[in-house]
């Protein structure tokens, strides 16, 4: 059998191009059912970890999965805004605690997630180094962002402008972070977490200046009275938010009709999640309450339904493979009718013949495992970061 | 199978933890309830109501005004860990917007009567930036001065407390009950007082008796002085100015001011008495002594007439 080998290995490496085609075929035709799979598996785990523990999420009436993307992933794909007045009357209404979200901005490429401190508590974080957001404009970073940008306790972050073209914007905010969170496999790791207040600075709703009252200058003050001071946009605002001028952030108009993107909504028990789903269907014409599992559930339907096609057009392009080797090897032995009656000429068995091909097939089948496996290592690597860019974001 | 066990363990870890107060069986029954307020009145309504089933913590030094106090991340830290938040609502506490707080832990006393919140004209108007042209106006803050509001504010307290802990109710019930009938009395003594006093032109040492002057209907007109302070040439020309029109002859301060003042307004004709509004802890009595002071003082005011 050795001899035999020997022999099917010299042939192949010297017929290296039909070789390699016949593995890269192979390879690919084994390869694309089983990554598929990793990464159907990989989406469905990421994508119901977080909805599972979600209990409910209130956001504006719209696409509900877009919504829950936004909420437990923070994809890129916004929800309308609700006002603040929606955690008003969660909290009124004594069924559940709710969580605010606001993932309107970014700082680099990583969401802002504009929260409460309550939203550690929920998802059951706990930090790698330093301390939760306490003052306006401090921040903790996931911990990805702090590995790929080499940031920690101390540094600072920019929040990135909407729109560069827009000259008239707001000012990015400089956020000092004040804690690491330890690594949570999930979105949260790469994610700014701050105060919902700071996302509302960020925003420009609240912002600090300098003193109206005392500032002096040609044209920084357009007009002066005993109660009333109109100052112009000359006024100098800050980018960063320490404790020099801290005590001149404020915030301006009616804060409970500033913006949200969603609430995580927390029932007591299920009885007050039903009262509370109830009186949305029944009540709200512009909010909408959903259970993420449930739109996560008939997300990962659809895509089962659509693997399920695909699974049938991997089988028939495998089909159409195989029979296209076959004809390759058929084809390849009629050429190499001599070689075989040599073989046989000089004394070797027809099993001799037999033991050659399969053993050039038992070579080209090895290395297109060989190939498939590390093509698959490779992919179960990156599956989270592929299934994050491919089905979240 | 495996699966929905650990979601249900991690769903059942997680409820547990969020609804530790909210809960009926945790372990706040056995120890006290670590409650913070932002100013004193809030402090002695759950001290008051609560007993010994809560410690309750007023988080800022004894000598600055609650309001304005100006607290730092290491300050946060304890409210962070509180089981509630006591809040005066009204934008009262200055630092509150600029800080981090669990707003499951946060109880806003007067949400019930927001509609009654008296709003400030003052301000500053300036134009930049994206929210447009706007004004720096407020809204008075000292709710607690107009006793029935000062009731429905202790109101809010016990039920928060009965919310958060409801096996104690029976004992939240008993200590709410006389501290009610207290500010219910002091509401009615002062609603005497205030007809005796028949219009009485009287002058405010501070803008921060607006519920005071509207629940009580006080002919009361403020200035901006400090007790501790001698007033300067410019506020004397601003009191001299509103007596003109307003011809008071007692001026209500927050403290006891300095004897010169005092003296200085003798010579104008305005008597000085003392209604505290005790926003901080008082070195002495409580809030209940104090008020009643205040009440006997505004009194005296009333008998002059």
């Amino acid at each position: 059998m050795i001899d035999s080998l020997y022999l099917a290995w010299r042939y192949i490496v010297f017929n290296r191009v039909k070789t390699i085609t016949l593995v890269l075929c192979i390879s690919l035709v084994s390869f694309l059912p089983f990554a598929l799979k990793i990464l159907l598996k990989e989406s469905e785990q990421q994508l119901m970890s977080r909805a599972t523990t979600t209990p409910l999420l209130v956001g504006a009436k719209g696409n509900a999965l877009d919504l829950v993307m936004n909420s437990l992933y923070f994809s890129k794909e916004k929800p309308d805004f609700i006002s603040m007045k929606a955690i008003e009357k969660i909290v009124d209404s004594y069924l559940a605690l709710p969580i605010p979200l606001y993932t309107r901005f970014q700082a680099r490429e990583y969401p802002i997630v504009g929260t409460s401190i309550d939203y550690f508590e929920f998802r059951q974080h706990s930090l790698a180094k330093g301390r939760t957001f306490a003052m306006l404009g401090e921040c903790v970073i996931g911990a990805d962002v702090a590995t790929r940008l080499n940031l920690g306790v101390g540094d600072s972050i920019l929040s990135s402008p909407e729109n560069l073209f827009d000259l008239a914007g707001v000012y990015p905010l400089k956020m000092t972070i004040t804690g690491v969170l330890n690594k949570t496999n999930s979105v949260d790791d790469k994610a700014v977490f701050v105060d919902l207040k700071t996302t509302w600075v960020i925003q420009g709703l609240g912002h600090g200046h300098q003193d109206v009252k005392t500032m002096s200058g040609p044209g920084a003050v357009l007009s002066r009275s005993e109660k009333l001071v109109t100052a112009s946009a000359k006024i100098k605002q800050y980018a960063e938010i320490n404790l020099d001028n801290l005590e001149s952030f404020h915030f301006h108009g009616d804060s409970s009709i500033y913006p949200l993107t969603a609430i995580i909504a927390v029932p007591q028990d299920q009885k007050s999640a039903t009262i509370l789903r109830g009186r949305y269907l029944s009540e709200q014409k512009n909010q909408q309450i959903v259970r993420p599992k449930q739109v996560i559930e008939d997300l990962l339907s659809n895509i089962f339904q659509i693997k399920a096609f695909i699974d049938a057009v991997v089988l028939i392009v495998a089909i159409a493979m195989v029979l296209a080797i076959f004809l390759v090897f058929s084809l390849s032995f009629r050429l190499r009718q001599k070689e075989i009656s040599t073989i046989l000429h000089l004394g070797c068995s027809r099993f001799t013949v037999v033991q050659l091909i399969v053993a050039e097939i038992l070579i080209i089948v090895l290395f297109s495992s060989a190939l498939c496996y590390s093509a698959l290592l490779v992919l179960q690597y990156f599956q989270g970061e592929i299934v994050h860019q491919l089905f979240i974001s | 199978m495996k699966r929905s066990n650990t979601y249900l363990a991690r769903k059942a870890f997680l409820f547990s933890s969020l609804f530790l107060a909210l809960s009926h069986v945790n372990a706040a029954e056995q120890s006290a309830l670590d409650i913070y307020t932002v100013n004193y009145p809030l402090k002695f309504f759950a001290e008051s109501i609560a007993g010994e089933h809560a410690k309750v913590t007023l988080p800022m030094p004894n000598d600055i005004d609650p309001a304005f106090w100006s607290p730092k991340a290491e300050d946060i830290a304890g409210l962070q860990q509180a089981d509630m938040i006591l809040l005066n609502g009204a934008n009262y506490a200055k630092w509150l917007p600029k800080v981090s707080l669990p707003l499951f832990k946060l109880v806003n006393t007067s949400s019930e009567f927001r509609d009654a919140y008296i709003p400030l004209s003052e301000g500053v108007t300036h134009n930049h930036g994206a929210g447009g042209k706007h004004a720096h106006t407020g809204t008075a803050f000292t709710t607690w001065l107009d006793f029935s509001l000062a009731e429905k504010q202790a109101k809010a307290v016990f039920k928060a407390l009965s919310r958060k802990n409801p096996k104690l109710n029976a004992d939240f019930v008993q200590n709410f009950i006389p501290l009610q009938a207290a500010l219910l009395a002091m509401d009615s003594e002062l609603t005497e007082i205030s007809a005796a006093l028949q219009g009485q032109p009287l002058i405010g040492s501070h803008p921060v008796y607006q519920y005071l002057k509207n629940r009580y209907q006080l002919n009361l007109q403020s200035v901006h002085w400090e007790p501790e302070e001698a007033p300067s040439a410019e506020q004397w020309d601003g009191l001299k100015k509103i007596l003109e029109t307003h011809p008071a002859k007692w001026m209500v301060w927050e403290g006891q001011p300095v004897a010169e003042t005092v003296a200085a307004l003798e010579a104008l004709g305005l008597k000085s008495i003392v209604f505290n509004p005790v926003a901080n802890a008082p070195e002495t009595g409580d809030f209940l002594t104090i008020m009643q002071e205040n009440i006997s003082a505004l009194k005296a005011v009333s008998s002059t007439q």
